[in-house]
């Protein structure tokens, strides 16, 4: 692994920036990702989707803990066993304990952010559960033992012949750099389990409240997999993805495929409403639901609802600017990155402080904020969790100094002046005195004109009075 | 459920009425949200029913599945029998199960096909018709992961996208649409709507749409053959699912 997610900030920043190769992949997948998403938002009334999308996420916050119960009275009706869990621990137990009592030796898994979020797969796996990721970018990282660097492309970081070596290494496979031969070896072996596997477990992309039914969207058919083949399927749901109504699903699946890929459906969309019922062929004979909250109901008592509408396409991850230098590793240990994970990962985050750097990891271009299906206002909540740090104290002493200063310097006219001209000269050196050689040496410090806007408006004005005066 | 479990649940839905009580909340509640009476209507298509089957099967080769549209039922049995010589004589297919590989194919039963004669048809022309009772059985599901084709019918079809929707019932595995390395779907023409939001308004409308959904235990929405893009963003085919899908879409309005 080039980058080192347990390290802290600034050297995972700069392992990032020095992995020409990883930087060359990222951007090259994250332009077309965006590329293919707006050609595929051309051919629809994309303002009209953007409102119904964000009325369905707010109506569907709003209502939450109606829904919940909705959602729980309709699941368990159809025979679903319901779970509540307030955080990872919690939920982590619940499944070890379904694992326990239903004999589970091994388990099949379809992407899903959230169970990275609660680290169910070393849960499991500490009690000796084989534990098997079945998405093939999930199974690549699985295989290099890294975590997922993107919510939609997990292994958008590593190039062909990185995968390759990786296969040749773990697998045994012969070289190639064709990744329809590789697709099919993972295909053999995955079968395998799919077709083994005591329980399969997947996150949720929406659950809804008037027929109980979990939906995921995948492309390559391990969620339908994982939700059929196994004796015992387990949903683990952030609570956030309750809503009301069948219709609103199928915008949302819309919504998230063009925004996600570019698609205009993904290739399947499964949804689930409990176990087989008698008389059929295949499905589970049992059917879990974990909902979890983990910070969620936190997020909205700090003031953040608005992230919480997210539908985890990964629009704003691949159209930010500062996700293409750095990748996704850079955001630390956190499934979520990206704009949209710079906000969220503090906010579920037991300690309000830790990870304080990612709300600093944006320009605050906007550009984020024009692509979200859900029109959330990243920047707004980027600098609201700014503001929030530096309310609790927790910036560093030398940027609150800074700061002081700067107020002091802008409060008049006169010192104004004298800060100006202080830093013309200090542009014009070749390294910069400290402290400022630190900040500058990952910056490149714009040069400061010779002129200042108020002295060129008023040689303006005093020519103006000049040739008026003729 | 142990009493800890309840607390969790006490806890976490009191926690949230009081957050959303909050007068300073960004989204107060409960309370309704505008929304519109008829939800949009993402993909627009339109036109009688042989331009909508027509359409669809075009939206499916867009998505790298394929079609064909047959005139009358007669045709359909000879077409599936053409199809299934063309499959079995294609040998890129991955030995899934065990390294072995069946000439049977795994279907729905012939009763749930839009054309319950394909059964006897097929086994006259030494075709045999495999349609599991418990995927949770080993022989049945050794038997049904040796298929290399699938054939089942459509709950309904979408122009709009190209997609087709299954519903599991007694006699409609899941696994025929997704085991095997290829899949044939019969689509009579009465199953194709302009859209996914015009099936859903009808079940609405009709007041079926929430016991078809819960009843069904699993809905399968399906564009287009199992893809995959993960590795280096180039596009690869059946990964985990079928490998191809072809639609035979055929006139049953008498």
């Amino acid at each position: 692994m080039i980058v080192d997610v347990g390290a802290p900030y600034r050297r995972r920043l700069e392992q990032a920036l020095g992995d020409e190769a990883q930087r060359t992949a990222i951007e090259r997948a994250t332009a077309r990702l965006s590329d293919q998403r707006t050609k595929a938002l051309t051919t629809v009334d994309n303002p009209r989707l953007r409102d119904e999308a964000r009325a369905i996420r707010q109506s569907a916050i709003q209502n939450l803990p109606s829904l919940l119960e909705e959602l729980e009275t309709n699941l368990t009706a159809n025979g679903c066993q319901v779970h509540w869990a307030r955080n990872a621990a919690e939920a982590t137990s619940i499944v070890r304990e379904i694992a326990e009592k239903s004999g589970t030796r091994r388990v099949v898994k379809s992407k899903s952010m959230v169970t990275e979020e609660i680290g169910l797969n070393e849960a499991l796996e500490n009690t000796g559960i084989d534990v098997v990721e079945t998405d093939l970018g999930e199974y690549i990282i699985q295989l290099a033992n890294e975590p997922p660097s993107h919510i939609i492309a997990p292994v958008i970081h590593k190039r062909v012949e990185d995968i390759s070596e990786l296969f040749q290494r773990e697998l045994g496979m012969p070289p190639t750099d064709d990744p329809a031969v590789m697709c099919a070896a993972a295909r053999q072996r995955l079968r395998r389990d799919f077709l083994g596997a005591d329980m399969g477990i997947s996150g949720c992309n929406f659950a809804i409240a008037e027929t109980g039914t979990i939906c995921i969207i995948t492309n390559e058919g391990n969620g339908r997999m994982v939700t059929s083949m196994p004796r015992v399927y387990v949903a683990v749901a952030g609570m956030e993805k309750v809503i009301p109504t069948v219709e609103d699903a199928v915008l949302l699946w819309q919504a998230a495929s063009r925004n996600a890929t570019g698609q205009n459906v993904s290739v399947y969309f499964s949804i689930s409403s409990g176990p087989r019922r008698s008389g059929h062929a295949d499905g589970p004979e049992e059917m879990h639901v974990v909902l979890l909250d983990n910070g969620r109901s936190r997020m909205l008592e700090r003031g953040y609802g608005d992230a919480a509408l997210c539908i985890r396409c990964g629009a704003c991850i691949n159209a930010c600017p500062v996700y293409r230098e750095i990748g996704g590793h850079a955001y630390g240990r956190t499934p979520y990155n990206g704009p949209i994970g710079a906000v969220i990962t503090p906010l579920l985050a037991d300690d309000p402080t830790s990870y304080k750097e990612l709300p600093y990891a944006s320009s605050l271009c906007g550009i984020c904020r024009d692509v979200c299906p859900v029109k959330i206002d990243l920047p707004r909540l980027l600098l609201d969790l700014r503001s929030d740090l530096v309310e609790s104290g927790s910036t560093p002493r030398s940027e609150r100094v800074a700061i002081r200063a700067y107020t002091r310097s802008v409060e008049s006219p006169a010192r104004f002046r004298r800060l100006q001209r202080l830093a013309r000269i200090a542009s014009r050196l070749p390294v910069l005195p400290p402290p400022l050689n630190k900040w500058a040496r990952t910056r490149e410090i714009p040069p400061v004109p010779a002129k200042s806007f108020q002295q060129l408006w008023s040689d303006k004005r005093e020519a103006d009075r000049g040739e008026s005066g003729e | 459920m142990n009493s800890s479990m309840l607390d969790a649940r006490t806890d976490i839905l009191a926690r949230l009425r009081r957050v959303l009580d909050d007068p300073r909340q960004m989204f107060r509640g409960p309370e309704d949200v505008r929304r519109p009476d008829v939800p949009m209507t993402v993909t627009r298509a339109e036109g009688d029913p042989l331009t909508l089957a027509k359409v669809f099967g075009e939206n499916l080769e867009a998505v790298d599945g394929s079609y064909e549209i047959v005139a009358d039922t007669g045709a359909v049995l000879k077409r599936i029998l053409e199809r299934v010589r063309l499959w079995e004589a294609e040998s890129d297919q991955p030995q899934d199960s065990n390294g072995s590989k069946s000439r049977e194919i795994l279907s729905w039963d012939p009763d749930e096909l839009p054309l319950p004669s394909i059964g006897q048809y097929l086994a006259e022309a030494d075709v045999d018709l495999f349609v599991p009772d418990d995927l949770h059985d080993d022989a049945d599901r050794k038997r049904a992961a040796a298929a290399s084709i699938g054939l089942t019918g459509v709950d309904a079809a979408f122009a709009g996208t190209g997609s087709v929707v299954l519903a599991p019932s007694k006699g409609r595995s899941r696994a025929a649409s997704l085991l095997p390395y290829r899949h044939i779907a019969l689509v009579p023409m009465s199953a194709i709507y302009p859209t996914v939001e015009a099936w859903l308004s009808t079940l609405r409308r009709e007041g079926r749409l929430g016991d078809f959904v819960r009843d069904s235990s699993q809905l399968a929405f399906i564009t287009g053959p199992s893809k995959s893009a993960d590795i280096e963003l180039n596009l690869t085919l059946g990964v985990h699912g079928p490998k191809q899908i072809h639609a035979i879409v055929f006139d049953d309005r008498q």
